[in-house]
């Protein structure tokens, strides 16, 4: 069983209903109730949890782990705002390191003991190396980035840990983060290829424990696997 | 000048306050323990009365010239054994504290322009930290903030520096390192505070050793955290 946190919209959502296509049992959470996800979305076991309230990731830890065995995690979900430091405020600032660090330093946490011989994967940003737009969400990466190198190489040999960095995706959370959108947004990634790279990076066998799954990365995924 | 240091009662915080005093600044510090000029504060805390009171008293105190974010806490061992409230502690106090902080001086307009912000990480930052997973989270998320900060910052008159400093003969480094580790190698606090001081660049690594590590760090980062993980980890489970 696979289970995807940040599944009801964007990268997580392309995440399982490829998984779904493919026929591997995987289970989701997000924030929004199952009355407001997408009218596609696949047949799958479903949570929602608010990953900003430490009781609630509890829970979500305990219930995905009653879905089944877990072979693979990825923890995806990720929020943040596109603005200067000064329009922060402060209850924003614990949100977005609560979503993006914290939760996923409790769920690795609860989950550990049934991760063994499985993969974990955190979804960064490319935005960990510092961005001057948004330094908030950018400094939650770069700690996620952290978090993750330092625990990949204490579970190797035993769970096999990645963070993968996205650059930009056409998901629509730049916008909805506060970003104008503007000639940039042509460049974007396409999100369905995205989270196909993104799945393949986590399944190969070999690879770094960080990697950047940008343009070069998606194009070579797609045209590799049109090959094949 | 007027200075503010965080975790100004001990080791490296401790040492930038007597180096600044020296020179003759004048130098508020803020820390668990109330003290000469300073204001006791818990950084993990999110009580909005803790950091109003705390607000009062920086708007009386500043502006500043000088913001020295160099409170810090750790908690090492095996990620999985270490109890979550530990971890979630270190990256309040680490990382989520600091960053309101500088919001609270940022929207006060408590940092003068021509003014420095020094941001205290660490070289794990270059190396990784296996044995300190939450640590590592912190301190590197401390460093993206910094990078984040520097041109918006720079655009105001602000400079922004990070400092990476590797193990030193602090409290600290006693309390977290493995059982009967050496403090050969280690830099005094006061040697560190120094160099930081003095550095004008942005990132800081003070020492020959530790310079050395972030450049192997650089070049290739997972053979290097292998290492850490070898030498360090492998001591501390
Ligand atoms: N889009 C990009 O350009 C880009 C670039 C680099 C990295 N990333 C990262 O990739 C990941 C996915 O991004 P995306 O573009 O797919 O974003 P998205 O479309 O905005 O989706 C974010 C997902 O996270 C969930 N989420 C947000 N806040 C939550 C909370 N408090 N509790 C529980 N779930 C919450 C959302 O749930 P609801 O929708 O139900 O609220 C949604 O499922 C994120 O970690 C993001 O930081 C994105």
């Amino acid at each position: 069983m696979w289970f995807i946190t940040g599944a009801s919209s964007g990268l997580g959502l392309e995440m399982v209903r490829l998984l779904a296509a493919r026929g591997v049992p995987v289970c989701a959470s997000g924030r929004r109730g199952p009355g407001d996800l997408p009218d596609d979305f696949p047949n799958i076991p479903y949570h929602a949890c608010d990953l900003a309230d430490p009781m609630a990731v509890t829970k979500l830890a305990d219930w995905a782990m009653g879905q089944g065995p877990l072979r693979a995690v990825v923890l995806n979900a990720g929020a943040g705002f596109f603005r200067p430091l000064a329009q922060e405020t402060p209850d924003a600032i614990a949100r977005v390191l609560a979503i993006n660090l914290d939760a996923n330093i409790a769920l690795a946490h609860r989950l550990c003991p049934v991760l063994s011989g499985g993969r974990l994967g955190l979804i960064g940003s490319v935005a960990h190396k510092g961005a001057a737009g948004m330094p908030v969400y950018a400094a939650s990466k770069s700690a996620l980035d952290g978090f993750g190198r330092a625990l990949a190489e204490e579970w190797r040999g035993t769970v096999k840990l990645r963070v993968l960095h996205p650059g930009p995706v056409a998901t629509g959370m730049a916008t909805r983060a506060g970003r104008t959108p503007d000639f940039a947004d042509r460049v974007f990634l396409p999100p369905r290829q995205t989270a196909a790279a993104l799945l393949a990076a986590l399944n190969a066998e070999s690879g770094a424990d960080r990697q950047t799954v940008s343009f070069l990365r998606v194009g070579l995924h797609r045209v590799l696997k049109g090959a094949a | 000048m007027k200075v503010l240091v965080t975790g100004g009662a001990s080791g490296l915080g401790a040492a930038l306050v007597a180096a600044c005093r020296a020179r003759g600044d004048e130098v508020c510090a803020i820390d668990l323990d109330p003290a000469e000029r300073s204001w006791a504060h818990d950084l993990g805390n999110t009580d909005p009365a803790a950091w109003a009171a705390l607000a009062d008293w920086l708007a009386t105190q500043g502006p500043f010239d000088l913001v020295i974010l160099s409170a810090g806490i750790s908690a090492t061992g095996r990620f999985e054994t270490i109890p979550l409230a530990q971890h979630q502690n270190v990256t309040a106090v680490n990382l989520a504290g600091p960053i309101r902080l500088v919001h609270l001086l940022e929207s006060g307009h408590l940092l003068r322009a021509g003014g420095r912000l020094i941001c205290i990480a660490s070289l794990s930052c270059f190396t990784g930290y296996p044995g300190a997973a939450s640590y590592a989270a912190s301190k590197d998320g401390l460093a993206g903030f910094a990078r984040s900060l520097r041109r918006p910052m720079r655009k105001r008159g602000i400079t922004v520096q990070l400092a990476c400093p590797g193990p030193m003969d602090t409290p600290h480094a006693t309390r977290y390192a493995p059982d009967g580790a050496s403090t050969k190698g280690r830099l005094a606090p006061d040697r560190a505070a120094q160099a930081i001081l003095n550095a004008r660049s942005f990132t800081i690594i003070p020492g020959a050793g530790p310079k050395l590590a972030a450049v192997l760090g650089r070049l290739a980062p997972q053979t290097l955290t292998r290492l850490m993980g070898r030498v360090l980890f492998s001591k501390l489970k």
